[in-house]
């Protein structure tokens, strides 16, 4: 799976993105993973991680950390945000002073992410590299929708319903925080970034209402 | 199959704005929504959402291999059977520090077929499985990746003819080559995209220096494939650590 890799947007709206993950590896080191997800989640929570969760139970934006963290079992992946470097370098720093020995794994820019590693001391060791959409992308949906349901990286997220959103947010029955925190929980994983979803919804909603504005002057 | 109970749908529609694909159709001589059975790809949104007040999107049993196979696959809740892994059922770059599955000189190829959000026949996914193996890259073994468990044989690419007309969200071609083989692979991948009725999202897996960077990259110049910004990085720190 490669669920986190391949967001689209502008590149300023992707460098406020970042994902971080705790894998364990299938017949080497997947056996009582639960203490170390717990060594995770207190990393991640120590420096704001803004959503995170487990595929198995789902997304801290729709249930409660405690329930998360109860449900924890050795088929459970861990997985979460964060919105600025700073965070990153921190949380590796957490991660390779606790010396737990699962695999981590940071997406991003990777003008942001690689001098993160380098500030947080750690060493990459191998990288999937992004080479975008190939193929009949005449279907595909406009590109803001797109930048908001590639955050889900298994597409739960339909494009009709971000589209409902939108229109939820323009009619002033939803503000963008509460719109962002719907499509978040489609996203079991945990790894959808409401925060740079809610700055999406709004800058399009604010440009949508300008047109209608300028449209009406004439 | 995930079903609507024609006797409780009212016909209100709002279950459309749940479906990944579209397949939620309304019928206006009935005055009923129905799902398109071979655009589903049993995501279960519809049924995790709970979006029907009136309970009428049903799930029914999933009476054969392929149907298990293309809901284990487009519900990243379920973990496949044989990788043991949840979401599309492959571990790739994720674990490569510890499990050495991409060394050096090696590049992995993860093809996102249907990725963003299309979907995708499994006839499509045979098309690219078999361009790549053509151009000499070593499709991944089933114990690897989910796919691979339809091939009737690895080093064509070929799946069994019953799943074809399977709709997946999306389904992972997972391969790997030598580095000085990547430009063919890359080139039978730009013609294959011509030939496909869906869209795939590439990935390519490599072992990077300590500056994270690699100089296979610089392929992607000649055949016209702009560098990459976005990476997902394996920051090394599983044990015990691969060094091949």
């Amino acid at each position: 799976m490669t669920h986190s890799l391949h967001r689209s947007g502008s590149i300023e709206s992707q460098k406020k993105d970042f994902n971080w993950f705790m894998y364990q590896t299938q017949g080497v080191n997947d056996v009582n993973i639960k203490p170390k997800a717990l060594e995770f989640i207190a990393a991640a929570e120590a420096v704001g991680s803004e959503n995170w969760g487990d595929v198995k139970t789902g997304p801290k934006t729709q249930y409660s950390v405690e329930e998360i963290k109860d449900k924890i079992s050795d088929k459970s992946r861990i997985r979460g945000v964060f919105t600025k470097r700073e965070q990153v370098v921190e949380f590796l720093k957490r991660i390779k002073e606790k010396d737990v020995g699962q695999s981590v794994v940071i997406t991003g820019i990777l003008e942001e992410v690689l001098p993160a590693c380098k500030e947080a001391g750690v060493t990459p060791h191998s990288i999937n590299y992004s080479l975008g959409v190939w193929g009949k992308k005449d279907n595909l949906p406009d590109d803001t929708t797109l930048s908001i349901t590639t955050m889900c990286g298994h597409h739960m997220i339909p494009p009709k319903f971000v589209e409902h959103m939108m229109n939820q947010v323009a009619k002033g029955k939803l503000t963008e925080d509460e719109a962002a925190i719907k499509l978040a929980n489609f996203c079991y994983c945990g790894i959808f970034n409401q925060v740079r979803c809610a700055d999406i919804i709004k800058e399009t909603v604010e440009k949508a209402n300008k047109e209608v504005a300028a449209a009406t002057e004439k | 199959m995930t079903m609507i109970n024609n006797d409780l749908c009212t016909g209100c529609k709002i279950c459309q704005k749940y479906c990944t694909v579209d397949a939620i159709l309304y019928s206006s001589e009935e005055k009923k929504c129905y799902i398109d059975q071979e655009r589903c790809t049993e995501c279960y949104v519809c049924l995790r959402q709970k979006v029907c007040s009136q309970g009428a999107i049903e799930p029914i049993e999933l009476d054969n291999f392929y149907k298990q196979f293309q809901h284990v696959i487009s519900d990243p809740v379920e973990n496949h059977g044989v990788t043991g892994v949840t979401g599309r059922g492959t571990e790739e770059v994720k674990t490569n520090d510890v499990s050495g599955r991409i060394k050096k000189g090696e590049v992995g190829i993860a093809i996102d077929m249907g990725r963003p959000g299309m979907g995708v026949y499994l006839r499509d996914a045979e098309k690219v499985a078999m361009a790549v193996a053509g151009a000499g890259a070593e499709l991944a073994p089933a114990e690897h990746t989910p796919l691979a468990t339809l091939m009737t044989d690895l080093k064509v690419g070929k799946l069994v003819d019953e799943c074809l007309n399977y709709h997946l969200l999306s389904v992972i071609v997972e391969a790997k080559c030598q580095e000085n083989q990547l430009k063919q692979v890359l080139e039978a991948l730009q013609k294959v995209e011509k030939e496909i009725d869906t869209v795939f999202s590439l990935g390519l897996i490599l072992r990077v220096d300590e500056n994270g960077e690699n100089q296979t990259l610089e392929c992607l110049n000649d055949i016209g494939i702009a560098r990459p910004h976005r990476g997902k990085v394996n920051v090394g720190l599983g044990k015990p650590l691969s060094l091949a």
